[in-house]
């Protein structure tokens, strides 16, 4: 198997300004409802008890997603038209051709990367800029970023630059579909499994 | 609600297409084996109820086509079948369609001996049986919704299939034998039934009040069951499960109360007795289903609406 590409996301850069999102949107001329990259702001909170006093103990971070081309991609599995497949270099993408617009991917999918677009009545998804990349460019999202927290590439190089942390709340367990992604968390980050948090612009993602 | 409207006529039509069309085979076996009737007999009573069970799955399937956002791939949704079990529900679907038009088709022209339409009617509700499963697959199978990722999704399908196709059967023998009566009168006759007519019909209708009864307790069971394990799950888990509560879910629960236990008491207070005029077990029957029918639909829209998943 050729190379296998994924994202990497440093979240303790992340200042949740949305480029990438609206990156990605007007790169794709994606309708209004259709995000290819969502921006979720996650946060939670305790109280600190001191003697009588009680003081709000809160934490906010920021995750970015779009596609992670997972190993396990159960959006292709359960594909019933095969419209929803992996590519030799793992990007997983969607053929129109093929697409009946079921929408069973979407339900399937923990991150929201398939995104329904009406307009077409088929299935959308992040395909990794794959035409910028022909060009030699880096994808919309990554370039866009003012912070520099987002990276692509090889995933195999992404870990022995970073790590392999993705078990990162408001994400799913990283088990269910094995995705292409590191991510650098953020001090105030709650691992999976362990999240008190929330998103909180649940509309917006 | 009714956000999934087409996934809702579809499944809930499907369901009710195979559970009638497992319970006549019942009737049909039993009224042979245990009521000494013959093939030709029951035939009469049971063949305007399975071309019924034709016009639903029909109608059922074409509401399906309205989910989709491009109908013209549809023939593509079969390319997945060693995989998807979206495929597989389709491939099941068209089987159980064609199986059970072909076998239509012969008890109405009367083709092929007797015994061979019993294999292929066998044949015919197999399928079923695979299309309920398939169709409980495709919500079960899914790790990232936990309202739907359960044993319940398999259980409760079955029991909406037995439930919905026991009292659909019993309302479609009582409104034979009400339209049969009423020909009669048209044709300046007195409308009457054969007794052992009658006789058979009412043992079904015990049989599928007692049935409607025994699911009925299993459902109220399950739900129970399947909130306690949301409860215990994550927050999509805990959020799915605020789905099922409110005035609607309560009206659904007594619908689907009302409808199998109270009027399945009914029913076999009724067909107890030999009364002559058939009408208010037809009333009761037909209530019966519709009450039924209405909460399943509402359990079912809930269904689709607790689609809450994990992650982002
Ligand atoms: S993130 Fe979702 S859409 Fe992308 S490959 Fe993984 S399962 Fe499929
Ligand atoms: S919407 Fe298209 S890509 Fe998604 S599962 Fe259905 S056919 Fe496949």
């Amino acid at each position: 198997m050729a190379v296998k590409l994924g994202f990497y996301f440093d979240q303790t850069l992340c200042t949740g300004c949305k480029a990438c999102q609206i990156a990605c949107k007007d790169k794709h001329d994606l309708p209004l409802g259709v995000n290819w990259r969502r921006v979720a702001e996650y946060g939670g909170g305790t109280w600190q008890i001191t003697g009588d006093t009680f003081a709000p103990n809160i934490f906010a971070n920021y995750m970015t997603m779009a596609c992670n081309h997972c190993d396990d991609a159960v959006c292709a599995d359960v594909c019933p038209t095969t419209a929803m497949h992996q590519r030799e270099d793992g990007v997983v993408a969607v053929d129109d051709d093929l697409c009946v617009g079921c929408r069973y991917c979407e339900w399937a999918c923990p991150y929201s990367a398939p995104q329904y677009n009406a307009e077409t009545g088929r299935m959308s998804k992040c395909d990794l800029c794959t035409d910028f990349r022909g060009e030699g460019l880096d994808p919309a999202c990554v370039a866009a970023c003012p912070s520099r927290a987002l990276d692509w590439g090889p995933i195999d190089e992404l870990r022995e630059k970073y790590g392999d942390v993705a078990a990162i709340a408001p994400l799913p367990d990283p088990s269910v579909t094995q995705p292409n992604l590191v991510i650098t968390p953020h001090r105030s980050a709650e691992p999976v499994g362990a999240a008190t948090g929330a998103i909180n612009n649940p509309r917006e993602v | 609600m009714f956000t999934d409207l087409s996934m809702t006529i579809f499944s809930i039509f499907a369901q009710m297409s195979v559970g009638a069309f497992i319970v006549l085979g019942v009737v049909q076996v039993l009224a042979r084996t245990r009521g000494g009737r013959s093939a030709e007999e029951i035939d009469r009573l049971t063949d305007p109820a399975t071309y019924a069970v034709g016009v639903t799955l029909v109608l059922g399937l074409a509401a399906s086509i309205f989910h989709l956002g491009t109908p013209m791939n549809a023939i593509n949704v079969l390319r997945h079948v060693d995989s998807s079990w979206l495929s597989r529900e389709i491939a099941f679907g068209l089987g159980f369609a064609g199986l059970g038009f072909a076998f239509a088709a012969m008890q109405y022209f009367k083709w092929g001996s007797a015994q061979l339409r019993q294999v292929l009617a066998g044949l015919t509700a197999l399928v079923g049986v695979g299309l309920v499963a398939s169709m409980a697959m495709i919500y079960a199978s899914l790790d990232a919704v936990p309202a739907w990722n359960t044993w319940v999704t398999p259980v409760q399908f079955a029991v909406t299939t037995l439930l919905l196709g026991s009292l659909a059967v019993g309302a479609a023998f009582m409104g034979t034998v009400m339209w049969r009566r009423r020909q009669m009168e048209q044709a300046g006759e007195e409308p009457a039934t054969d007794e052992r007519d009658l006789a058979t019909i009412t043992a079904s209708l015990k049989g599928i009040a007692l049935a409607s009864i025994v699911l009925l307790g299993a459902a109220f069971v399950i739900i129970p069951l399947h909130l306690n394990e949301l409860s215990q799950g994550g927050a999509a888990a805990v959020a799915s499960a605020e789905v099922f509560s409110g005035a609607m879910f309560a009206l659904r629960l007594a619908l689907v109360f009302l409808g199998a236990g109270l009027l399945g008491f009914f029913v076999y207070r009724f067909a107890s007795r030999t009364e002559v005029n058939p009408q208010p077990l037809a009333v009761v029957a037909t209530v019966a289903f519709g009450l039924v029918f209405v909460g399943e639909f509402i359990g079912r829209s809930m269904f689709y609406e607790s689609m809450t998943r994990i992650g982002m």
